[in-house]
């Protein structure tokens, strides 16, 4: 990783796949897109086998394009949907073990900041309700008591989707899946809240409904991380199969969320909104 | 045969819009053509999950995307 990498070396160009050459000519390495320019550059991520309609594969095309640095950014994830997409991106991706990412990322970061001292390296988890809140609860939880400074994103689809259909911590009380036929017993898990008892200084709660403030949401959440401490992202990304939601009506359902219990959220520290202000001063003034 | 999405670009130019590009879930599967100010469809992304057409037609009641079968190698 880093820009050098990601060149074609002099006289390669005709040697290389299409698509790695527009990566490199029309794509994000060494440069900010603006999410709102999507379709007018080469996005990261590729062609995947994620279902049709599936919100959680859009929630991470508009994760992919709001990196900060792409070319110093390792993705980390593991069994789930969300890795049929991440493992198809030109970022470095790891796959931690189930129930094991926010462990794996502890000592990754960790690392990074030993062999690159001058520099950031951004190490994200992207995974499941079911890795992160249910079978990889204890790794999670305990990342954010050591206040490592990565970014954790559960792309929530309220079940355990790749394995077809048990309920999960996150699934809502009362619903209905393949593998709960009585209906879920319990609560549906306030990570939110857990998230900020635990030590994270940035927390936000998201519909997948509009990209720009889903883009806003994941910058933050990567830039407080480098200088502040864990930051945790609970997106809705429904599973339109699970929850047999017509793919036609899939942004609809965000949307519907959005208005009951997935209302935009953003909660920070003092420290952490003091540097946002600062840096958007400066924004403002460039 | 398959179903992909397919833009009417003449109508589409009239409203210099890019919302079913914003909210489709695949990528570079809608991109935007500025010179002529119309999205169009990449077909071989296309999964056929009309998303674009409840943006474009339910929401902004523009029907500039239509539905059409494919052979595979069309
Ligand atoms: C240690 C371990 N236990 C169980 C599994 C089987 N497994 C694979 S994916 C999965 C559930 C995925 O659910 P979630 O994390 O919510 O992701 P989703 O597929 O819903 O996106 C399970 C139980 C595994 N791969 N490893
Ligand atoms: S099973 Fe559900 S979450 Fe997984 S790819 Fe398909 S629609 Fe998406
Ligand atoms: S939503 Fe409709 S009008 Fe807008 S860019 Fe897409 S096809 Fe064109
Ligand atoms: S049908 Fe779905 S995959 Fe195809 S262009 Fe429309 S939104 Fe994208
Ligand atoms: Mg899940």
């Amino acid at each position: 990783m880093g820009l050098e990498y990601v060149k074609i070396a002099p006289g390669f160009e005709k040697y290389m796949p299409r698509d790695y050459v527009d990566l490199v000519k029309m794509g994000q390495f060494g440069r900010q897109v603006d999410v709102m320019d999507l379709g007018q550059f080469k996005e990261l991520v590729e062609d995947h086998p994620m279902c049709a309609g599936c919100y959680m594969a859009y929630f991470i095309r508009i994760f992919y394009a709001s990196l900060p640095n792409p070319e110093d950014t390792i993705v980390l994830g593991t069994a789930g949907c969300a890795r049929l997409a991440l493992s198809q991106a030109a970022v470095p991706f790891i796959y931690g073990n189930y129930g094991d990412t926010n462990a794996v990322a502890s000592g990754l970061k960790r690392a990074l900041t030993i062999r690159f001292p001058d520099k950031h390296k951004d190490v994200v988890v992207i995974a499941g309700d079911g890795g992160l809140m249910d079978i990889g609860f204890g790794m999670t939880m305990h990342s954010w008591f050591r206040r490592e400074k990565f970014t954790t994103i559960m792309v929530d689809n309220e079940v355990y989707g790749n394995t077809g259909g048990q309920e999960s911590g996150m699934s809502p009380k009362g619903v209905q899946l393949k593998m709960a036929p009585k209906g879920k017993q319990f609560d549906k898990i306030n990570a939110v809240e857990l998230a900020k008892v635990s030590g994270c200084v940035y927390v936000a709660r998201i519909s997948p409904t509009n990209p720009k403030r889903i883009a806003k949401v994941i910058r933050r959440a990567i830039l407080a991380a480098r200088h502040f401490g864990p930051t945790f992202i609970h997106a809705y990304t429904s599973c339109n199969i699970e929850y047999s939601i017509p793919t036609r009506e899939v942004l609809a359902d965000a949307r519907n969320r959005e208005k009951k219990d997935f209302k935009f959220y953003e909660w920070m520290t003092d420290e952490v909104k003091e540097y946002f202000e600062e840096m958007e001063k400066k924004e403002v003034k460039a | 045969m398959y179903f992909v999405a397919k833009v009417k670009e003449d109508e589409c130019a009239k409203y210099n819009c890019k919302q079913c590009v914003l909210f489709c879930p695949e990528p570079n599967c809608i991109n935007f053509l500025e010179k002529k100010s119309t999205a169009w469809v990449w077909p071989d992304k296309c999964k056929g999950c009309e998303i674009c057409v409840y943006v474009c037609s339910d929401l902004l009641k523009r029907n500039c995307i239509e539905m059409v079968m494919v052979q595979a190698g069309d």
